[in-house]
């Protein structure tokens, strides 16, 4: 006979239950997989298990000449592909010590920028989709249409543009582009409101982010955390200000921060950041100078057609480069720049030939997602959905 | 205040200091001495770990060039530790936690053995995978392509 | 146990295709299988897998400009177990290979595989050891969306040219 009130027996252990999490799971944000040590609820130990997604690209790079890299890097981490463009450029074009025109880099800085905003908009829909809140979703995807129409537009290519190259850019921005983009650039303030109306004082979503998955500065520091995770902790670490490159130490804008370290701080500090954007947006859009987009050094950019029909020295410089590829002088150079995730940084080695010996990238995500044991443990297996989504995790760069 | 080279130099007279192309200082220290050298360079003032990798010359005996960067958040720079090893080197995840998955990635893409690391294991490839493919005598791998056009012209 | 019970079931069921449909249980069997197509083509459960770059896209394709609702085919399921149409969004990877034909095997028949973009179709620009050259060397494609990553109206256009292979009684199982 069975009594109700019939107790657990006291030399019964206290048992803990192994689960994995992925690599196919709806709130992993690709093929991440974590293994979770469970106590009821609660999280004991929880193990990133990655390489889902290896690709190899470190190995294809080298088996390539220079200027296919630049395609490999766009499908890195696919959601910045101008910035792993430009993080790779830069380093490249510190071996070769080119001079780069303005109107490039003030172009760069654009592009740059319209690709954080689309990164943080995509970030913003699908955290915001696994925290239940499928109207963000829908929302965030809105503006993010129109900016890939703009991106289409100057470059053929809605994700995987590949037009920041070496020397410059691939090719000039049109004026109207321009104006579009001026036209998109200020109507997205009133969006941004949109989505705060959405979550910002939705209580539900208070609920689920507050206070959940914390991590310290010590931490953040120990495990090489950058970017948004950094300075929802605290540290207004920005590579923009810290070291600026293209100029960013000439633009106006804040590098927001909060201290409490939470899901819900990342949430404000990626808005905040998107509202910069916007900011560094308009500030490139008026001083966009005009003249050439492309390096004057013939050995890292090809010359204009024009000059083809009557140059015979543009003729060779021409043939050269596209039979031998870039040739960069031997050495090593590594430009770190802040991608929508953190510290990106392509460390490039080169012995003069026109393959690389090794690019390595030094991919922000790979970095902070060793802190997702951190801010887990302790906290319910729900709230680690949360966590995941605020640390943004892009596998195909974590993988490479 | 002290720089970092002063306090290298202060604590390894001839310590071999050289710039990469972007202007970012390294120090070159013999595999050995990179537990010491690290904990050097937090006394220093350098506390953030943020990048590890390896670079492969099987020409030479120690092929391994094994590739710190760190950041100082004080001297607000960069700073690059360089090491030459034919397959082992000490673990620094005991100083700098970050440095687990780099260690166990460039074991496993290169079989350097990080002695002293909790959990050597590889961390992209699966686990019973042969081989270090991004050492540079490993092929790239993949399959040959067939173009239509190849088969046309050559009848194959 | 007869004997041919005892072979091995052949990994890939034939393809049953429009006009060889058996007629010889008459007219009634008949209709009703063409109601049975036009009902699975109608709605489509993909199963919620996204891997790579592709994936975003196949997000955009359900999002607010090009709303895969339109067509019956936007209940994305999270378990395999409800799905009965795989999209493979990106490069599949040598670790992910074992994985992915577990998904598979886990969706109830009549199942349907995409290969989204070039990677999935084969292997795309990585042509290395990490990356499986084409997804159908591990589970049966039936449509193939080329691009890099394809636009989303390319993705509905594969559903819609796939919807069109099951109406006609296109099937693996």
């Amino acid at each position: 006979m069975t009594t109700l009130d019939a107790k657990v027996p006291d030399a019964a252990p206290r048992q803990t239950l192994r689960i994995n999490m992925g690599p196919q799971h709806p709130s992993t944000h690709g093929v991440l997989r974590l293994e979770l040590e469970l106590d009821g609820e609660t999280v004991v130990e929880c193990r990133p298990v990655i390489g889902y997604l290896h690709t190899g690209i470190e190995k294809s790079m080298e088996s390539r000449n220079y200027m296919h890299a630049v395609a490999m890097t766009d499908r890195m981490d696919y959601l910045n592909p101008l910035g792993n463009n430009l993080a790779y450029a830069l380093a490249l074009e510190k071996l070769f010590g080119c001079p780069i025109p303005e109107r490039a880099t003030v172009g760069r800085v654009l592009l740059a920028e319209l690709t954080r905003i689309n990164s943080h908009l995509v970030w913003l829909g699908t955290a915001a989709l696994d925290l239940g809140a499928m109207s963000t979703f829908l929302y965030a995807f809105r503006e993010r249409e129109e900016l890939l129409d703009l991106f289409e537009e100057l470059t053929g290519q809605r994700m995987m543009t590949s037009f920041i190259r070496p020397g410059g850019l691939a090719d000039d921005m049109p004026e109207e582009w321009l104006q579009k983009t001026r036209k998109f650039n200020d109507a997205l303030p009133r969006r941004i409101d949109e989505y705060e109306d959405l979550l910002t004082h939705n209580s539900i979503f208070k609920e689920r982010t507050q206070g959940v998955g914390k991590l310290a500065v010590a931490d953040a520091y120990a495990l090489g955390v950058t970017g948004p995770l950094l300075r929802a902790s605290g540290i207004a670490h920005d590579l923009r200000r810290a070291h600026p490159y293209c100029g960013y130490e000439t633009y106006e804008f804040a590098v927001p921060t909060r201290t409490e370290g939470d899901c819900y701080a990342r949430y404000l500090v990626r808005l905040l950041e998107m509202r910069e954007s916007i900011k560094i947006v308009r500030q490139a859009l008026d001083r966009m100078p005009g003249g050439e987009v492309r390096t004057s050094d013939r050995k890292v950019m090809p010359p204009p057609r024009r000059e083809l029909q009557h140059s015979m020295e543009a003729l060779i410089h021409h043939f050269k480069l596209y039979t031998e590829g870039l040739r960069p002088p031997p050495g090593e150079a590594y430009v770190g720049v802040e991608s929508p995730r953190g510290e990106l940084g392509f460390f490039v080695v080169s012995d003069g030939s026109g393959r690389p010996v090794r690019i390595h990238e030094r991919a922000p995500s790979f970095a902070n997602l060793q802190a997702i044991p951190v801010m887990a443990k302790g906290g319910l297996i729900a709230d680690l959905v949360a966590v995941i989504a605020s640390v943004d995790p892009i596998m195909g760069e974590v993988d490479r | 205040m002290t720089t970092l080279e002063e306090h290298i130099a202060a604590a390894h007279p001839g310590a071999d200091l050289g710039q990469t192309k972007d202007g970012t200082v390294f120090w070159r220290v013999s595999a050995g001495m990179i537990g010491d050298a690290v904990t050097l360079l937090q006394r220093a003032g350098v506390d953030r770990f943020l990048d590890l990798t390896a670079v492969d010359d099987p020409t030479r005996d120690d092929r391994f060039e094994l590739n710190y960067l760190f950041y100082t958040s004080t001297g607000k720079r960069w700073f690059r530790l360089k090491a030459r090893t034919n397959g082992d080197a000490p673990s620094i995840t005991a100083q700098f936690a970050g440095a687990d998955f780099y260690e166990r990635e460039v074991f496993d893409l290169f079989g350097v053995r990080f002695v002293g690391h909790p959990n050597l294991t590889r961390l992209l490839l699966p686990d019973d995978w042969q081989g270090h493919p991004l050492r540079r005598d490993e092929p790239l791998g993949g399959e040959p392509v067939d173009f239509t056009v190849t088969r046309d012209v050559y009848g194959t | 146990m007869p004997a041919e019970a005892m072979s091995a079931p052949s990994d890939l069921p034939p393809i049953v295709r429009d006009g060889e449909r058996d007629t010889k249980d008459g007219a009634a069997a008949w209709a009703l299988s063409r109601l049975q197509d036009w009902s699975r083509e109608k709605s489509l459960w993909p199963a919620t897998f996204g891997l790579a770059c592709c994936a975003i896209e196949m997000m955009a394709s359900a999002a607010s400009k090009y709303d895969l609702a339109r067509f019956g085919m936007e209940l994305y399921r999270a378990s395999p177990r409800q799905a009965d149409l795989l999209i493979v969004s990106g490069r599949v990877a040598q670790k992910m290979a074992p994985v992915l034909r577990e998904i598979y095997d886990q969706m109830p028949s009549p199942k349907w595989v995409i290969a989204m973009g070039d990677c999935a179709a084969c292997g795309g620009v990585f042509n290395n050891y990490a990356i499986i050259q084409g997804v159908d060397k591990i589970v049966p494609v039936d449509v193939y969306v080329p691009g890099c990553p394809p636009r989303p109206e390319a993705l509905i256009d594969g559903i819609i040219k796939l919807q069109q292979r099951i109406g006609m009684g296109h099937r693996r199982s």
